[in-house]
C-alpha cells in the first residue's frame, strides 16, 4: 500500500482557519468601538463558510444537499432578522401611567 | 486490520453509491433541524444583547477569553484531523484513519475539560446560571443575568453536542478497528464528520458572541 498524501485542500483549508482564529484573536485587543462584534462575526462567517465548503464537502455535492441548508439558512434569516428590528426598534414601556404620580427611582429594584 | 468483510449496499438501495447519497442527505436534513435549534438561541442572544449591549460588554469582557479562545482552536484542529481521516479511509488507509479518528475523539475530549474549567472558575466567583451566586450581588446592570445564563445554557448545549459527537466516532473507529468499515462504506465516516464538523461551526459562532466582541 503506497504512503497517504495529505489531502490539499483540507491542509489548506485547516491553515486559513487557524490563520483566521489567530487574526480575530488579536482584533479583539484593537478597541474597535461598536464594529468590534460586527468584525467578529464577519470572520466566524467566512470560518464557517470554509468548513462548510471545503470540510463538509458542500461544495461538491448535489442540489439537494444545498437546498436543504439554503432552507435551514432562510428560515434562521427570517427570524434573527424579524428579533433584532422588533428589540432595536420597540418604543421603551411607559413605566408611569398617566394621570399617576412619578414613581420614587430610589425605591426601583436594579435587577 | 487487513482482512475487511465484503460490503453490501442495504436491500432496497440499488448500490452502495445511492445508499451513500441517502445517508449524506439525511444528515444534512437533520443537521437544517439543529441550526433551527441553536437558531433560536442566537436569537434570543440577538434580542438581549440589543437591549442590554452594556450588560453584555461587561460579561463579555469578564468571561475566560484565554481558555475560550484555546478551545476553538481545539475544535479547529479536530476538525482539520477528522477531514483528513475521511480522505485517507476513501484512499483505503484505515490505519491511518483510525490514528486521525482518535485524535479527533482525544480533542474532543480535552475541549470538554477545558469547558470543566471555565465553569468551575465561573462557580468560583459566584456565577451561576439564572443570576443566582455572590458576583450579582456585587455587579448590578441590568442584562447580566441574561448575559450567564445564555452562556451556560448555550454552551451547555454545545458541550452535549461534543459529547454526542464523540460517542458517534467512538463506534466508527470501533467499526473501523473491527474491520466492517472501509473504503467502499467510507461515506458512514463522511457522515459522523459532517456531525463533528457542524459542532465545530456552532463553536465557531459562540466564541465571538461570548469571548471576544
Amino acid at each position: 500500500m503506497s504512503s497517504f498524501a495529505l489531502p490539499k485542500t483540507v491542509v489548506r483549508t485547516g491553515l486559513a482557519l487557524f490563520v483566521l482564529w489567530a487574526a480575530s484573536f488579536g482584533l479583539s485587543y484593537v478597541h474597535l468601538g461598536s464594529a468590534s462584534l460586527l468584525v467578529a462575526l464577519a470572520i466566524a462567517a467566512v470560518k464557517a463558510a470554509l468548513v462548510v465548503m471545503f470540510f463538509m464537502e458542500l461544495l461538491h455535492e448535489s442540489l439537494s444537499m444545498k437546498l436543504t441548508l439554503a432552507a435551514a439558512g432562510g428560515l434562521l434569516a427570517i427570524l434573527i432578522g424579524l428579533m433584532i428590528a422588533d428589540a432595536a426598534t420597540r418604543e421603551p414601556p411607559p413605566l408611569v401611567p398617566p394621570g399617576y404620580p412619578a414613581p420614587d427611582v430610589a425605591k426601583i429594584p436594579s435587577r | 486490520m487487513s482482512s475487511s468483510i465484503p460490503i453490501r449496499p442495504a436491500e432496497h438501495f440499488e448500490n452502495l453509491e445511492r445508499q451513500a447519497h441517502a445517508a449524506r442527505l439525511g444528515m444534512w436534513v437533520f443537521l437544517a433541524t439543529e441550526v433551527l435549534l441553536f437558531g433560536a438561541a442566537f436569537a434570543l442572544f440577538a434580542t438581549y444583547q440589543v437591549q442590554f449591549p452594556h450588560a453584555f460588554k461587561l460579561g463579555v469582557e469578564h468571561n475566560t477569553k484565554v481558555l475560550g479562545s484555546l478551545n476553538t482552536g481545539v475544535l479547529l484542529l479536530s476538525s482539520t484531523l477528522v477531514a483528513t481521516g475521511v480522505h485517507a479511509l476513501r484512499a483505503g488507509h484505515r490505519k491511518v484513519a483510525s490514528w486521525l479518528v482518535t485524535a479527533t475523539i482525544g480533542l474532543g475530549l480535552v475541549f470538554l475539560v477545558i469547558k470543566g474549567i471555565e465553569y468551575g472558575k465561573h462557580f468560583d466567583e459566584g456565577i451561576y446560571p439564572g443570576g443566582a451566586g455572590h458576583w450579582f450581588a456585587e455587579h448590578h446592570d441590568r442584562g447580566l443575568a441574561e448575559f450567564w445564563t445564555l452562556y451556560f445554557g448555550m454552551t451547555a448545549l454545545h458541550a452535549i453536542h461534543v459529547t454526542i459527537g464523540a460517542c458517534v466516532l467512538g463506534a466508527l473507529l470501533s467499526s473501523i478497528l473491527r474491520g466492517r468499515l472501509g473504503q467502499e462504506n467510507a461515506h458512514r465516516l463522511e457522515v459522523g464528520a459532517i456531525y463533528w464538523h457542524l459542532v465545530d461551526v456552532i463553536w465557531i459562532f459562540l466564541w465571538p458572541l461570548f469571548y471576544l466582541a
